[in-house]
């Protein structure tokens, strides 16, 4: 592991060149920094509490190349049509930029890529990316750790392109804006991508990150972290869809900072083969601010996919509201770890979460793992865990009425997962239903 | 007439338990059979090994139905066969809507004897005529299979569910209790509104006030996991008088 660790260290000394916005003194700063911290960290074993539910084997035991050029193309006569609720969207391939598509630019919004910001606005994203160190965080043991956050120095170091979305005061952006990745590679490489979404007092807007390397592949290792910061009186959802083959490890960070009466809608569809691991860790800084944190993770074989939340409660008054479901076919392997925490003098918290797995096999494993850090004394919280099987008794009653075995299956299978799809509006429920009904025609 | 359902000296086990222990019992076209029996009898085990449920043993004995051996189809097919029992425990499905499991349950049905489907409003049409034939509130069709009715409802839309399915066998497990005298009479219109000459029915119940709106042609008395007594309506009065261990003593 310190082999790979120097390897890399030196990979980025020797591609520091490459990489976008070294001009940028504040940046550059950030990437030695976070370098720095890799290579004193590197990625994290199961000896970090967070990392201790699966090992990451194929990311330690494999070396991948950063900033490969990649020779596949892509053919964008392939690629489905802008879906009518879509205002903006913004097609990634392989880690770098292929289109902006738009009808009619929303005044007040901005949507462009990482590298046009470094190049044309490196002010607006100054403090807007965070070091990893700042999201490290302090437990109760007063301890504070670096380690669970390593991957996010890692690409902290190495990020490419990624997108920015910057929404003006009280501009509501109509539909939603979508950041489509799409990858399909040929050889072991990285690809780190960086996003930044500011929203400005008043402000509301949607956004779907569209992660698709449904195509088989090399072993790739791919990361995207976005951080989010909702000013006072706005209103953010930020979805991710990942859809993933079995040669992928993919680390999605989300880092939200919410303010004052604002509220962060998050909704995590996972469907991978792969290796799969989706953070949301949310802050909610200012009074009355809320949050809902929703993931549906739907694994087969060799899957491994992990669901981490941490939402952090800072101020009074603030709600959040967790709701994890994992489905698992044949061996697959999945986790959710939820965290809520209370800061002392947060009263009037209201925080819930539930986490329910549904193991359509024996050789399912599952785990769940609520976690609460309470320093406030008014705090309403609850939680609740459940791991099962398919009903015997709901699989007959629906036969008995005629419904062929598979259907059955299927409808309660659909049943279980809807519970995440009703919280989703139209632009996105249709997208959400048809992942998961590919994934019920792949599984069941 | 002629016989649609013949059973044959059945001995059921579950969990290593004999239940039924050499029943025998025929039922003609259009004929509305009563079993009653003491709680424990297997009048439900027959229900559910009739529907085909798994974990119900047979180690001896036989089960015709339309000249077909039920035993050896699945349980599905047997639904789409004409096979349909209402529930003693109508069983919770949350996150799927009532219309939407009639409907998939009917278009299975349909698909599996080489019949048309029926399209969203055909169906809506055919859900409508029913409810309302049972005072239903068409409310409940977006509401989750059973979850949160009452146990009254329940039975009632075991009842709708029977009347959309439009089955040859009807199996209705006590599907009196739990119902109010209002709704047991409405239940029991709505079951002798499908009564024809193609429908065969049995009816397991401990109550002589369904068998008075339904007039069974029979009453069968199951206890000791066989038929004891087979007899006409004179028999449940009788039943009313001696008890169940009157008669299990006299015969
Ligand atoms: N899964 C099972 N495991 C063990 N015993 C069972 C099982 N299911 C049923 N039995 C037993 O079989 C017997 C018959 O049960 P059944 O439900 O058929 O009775 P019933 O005649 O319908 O009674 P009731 O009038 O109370 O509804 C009972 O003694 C019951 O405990
Ligand atoms: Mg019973």
């Amino acid at each position: 592991m310190k082999n790979l660790q120097h390897r890399y260290f030196e990979d980025y000394n020797k591609n520091k060149p490459l990489l976008p916005g070294m001009d940028v003194s504040w940046l550059k700063d950030l990437r030695e920094e976070a370098i720095c911290q890799f290579k004193k960290d590197g990625f994290p074993d199961r000896s970090v509490e967070e990392w201790n539910n699966y090992s990451y084997k194929a990311l330690t035991d494999n070396y991948f190349e950063p900033l490969s050029d990649n020779k596949v193309k892509i053919n964008l006569k392939s690629l489905e049509e802008k879906d009518s609720h879509c205002t903006i969207r913004v097609i990634f391939f392989n880690g770098k930029i292929v289109n902006i598509e738009y009808n009619h630019l929303p005044e007040g919004v901005e949507v462009n890529t990482l590298t046009y910001f470094f190049k044309n606005n490196p002010d607006f994203l100054k403090n807007k990316i965070s070091t990893a160190n700042r999201y490290s965080e302090e437990r109760l043991s007063n301890i504070i750790d670096s380690r669970p956050q390593s991957i996010v120095a890692f690409n902290t170091a190495f990020h490419h392109e990624g997108a920015v979305i910057y929404i003006k005061k009280n501009v509501k952006v109509p539909g939603y804006i979508e950041l489509l990745h799409l990858g399909e590679y040929n050889k072991n490489i990285m690809q780190h991508m960086r996003s930044v979404v500011y929203l400005e007092e008043g402000s509301n807007c949607e956004v779907l990150e569209n992660i698709v390397n449904d195509k088989a592949s090399d072993l790739v290792f791919t990361s995207n972290v976005t951080d989010i910061h909702v000013c006072d009186d706005a209103s953010l959802s930020f979805h991710r869809f990942i859809k993933g083959k079995s040669n992928q490890i993919h680390i999605n960070n989300v880092h939200s900072l919410i303010h004052k009466n604002s509220n962060f809608f998050s909704t995590s569809i996972i469907n991978s083969l792969g290796q799969v691991r989706a953070e949301n860790r949310i802050n909610l800084l200012g009074e009355n601010a809320s949050t809902k944190i929703n993931m549906l993770m739907l694994g087969s074989k060799n899957t491994v996919l992990e669901g981490l939340t941490r939402v952090q409660h800072s101020k009074k008054n603030t709600r959040s509201d967790q709701k994890a479901r994992i489905v698992l076919g044949q061996n697959g392997k999945a986790s959710f770890q939820g965290k809520i925490r209370v800061n002392q003098n947060s009263d009037g918290t209201l925080a819930n979460m539930s986490s329910k797995s549904l193991l359509l096999s024996d050789k399912a494993r599952v785990n769940s793992k609520p976690e609460l850090e309470i320093l406030a004394d008014d705090v309403r919280c609850s939680h609740g865990v459940t791991v099962g099987n398919l009903s015997e008794e709901q699989l007959f009653y629906l036969r008995s009425r005629g419904i062929p075995e598979v259907e059955a299956r299927k409808l309660l299978v659909n049943a279980f997962g809807n519970t995440i799809l009703e919280d989703l509006n139209i632009n996105f429920a249709d997208r959400a239903k048809k992942i998961m009904l590919g994934y019920y025609n792949d599984t069941i | 007439m002629g016989t649609a359902l013949e059973i044959k000296d059945l001995f059921v086990e579950v969990d290593k338990k004999e239940i039924l222990k050499g029943l025998s019992l025929n039922i003609e076209h259009g004929e509305l059979a009563a079993i009653m029996g003491p709680n424990g009898a297997g009048k439900s085990t027959l229900a559910s090994v009739l529907a085909g449920k798994e974990g119900y043993n047979v180690t001896k004995g036989s089960i015709k139905f339309l000249g077909k051996d039920l035993l050896k189809m699945s349980t599905e097919d047997r639904a789409a066969a004409g096979v349909f029992l209402a529930f003693q425990y109508p069983v919770e499905i949350p996150g799927v809507a009532t219309s939407t499991f009639v409907r998939t349950a009917l278009n299975a049905q349909k698909r599996n004897r080489g019949e048309a489907e029926l399209d969203a409003m055909e169906f809506l049409k055919l859900a409508r005529e029913k409810a309302k034939e049972l005072k239903m509130s068409e409310e409940f069709f977006q509401r989750a299979v059973n979850v949160g009715f009452s146990g009254g409802e329940k039975k009632r839309a075991e009842v709708f569910q029977m009347s959309m399915l439009d089955p040859t066998l009807a199996i209705l497990d006590e599907t009196d209790s739990g119902l109010d005298i209002d709704a047991l009479k409405i239940v029991a219109e709505g079951v002798n509104r499908l009564r024809d000459d193609k429908l065969s029915g049995i009816v397991i119940t401990h109550y002589q006030r369904l068998l008075d709106y339904l007039q069974p042609d029979t009453i069968h008395i199951l206890a000791e996991g066989r038929i004891i007594k087979t007899g006409d309506k004179s028999l449940a009065l009788l039943l009313e008088e001696k008890g169940y261990q009157g008669i299990v003593e006299a015969n």
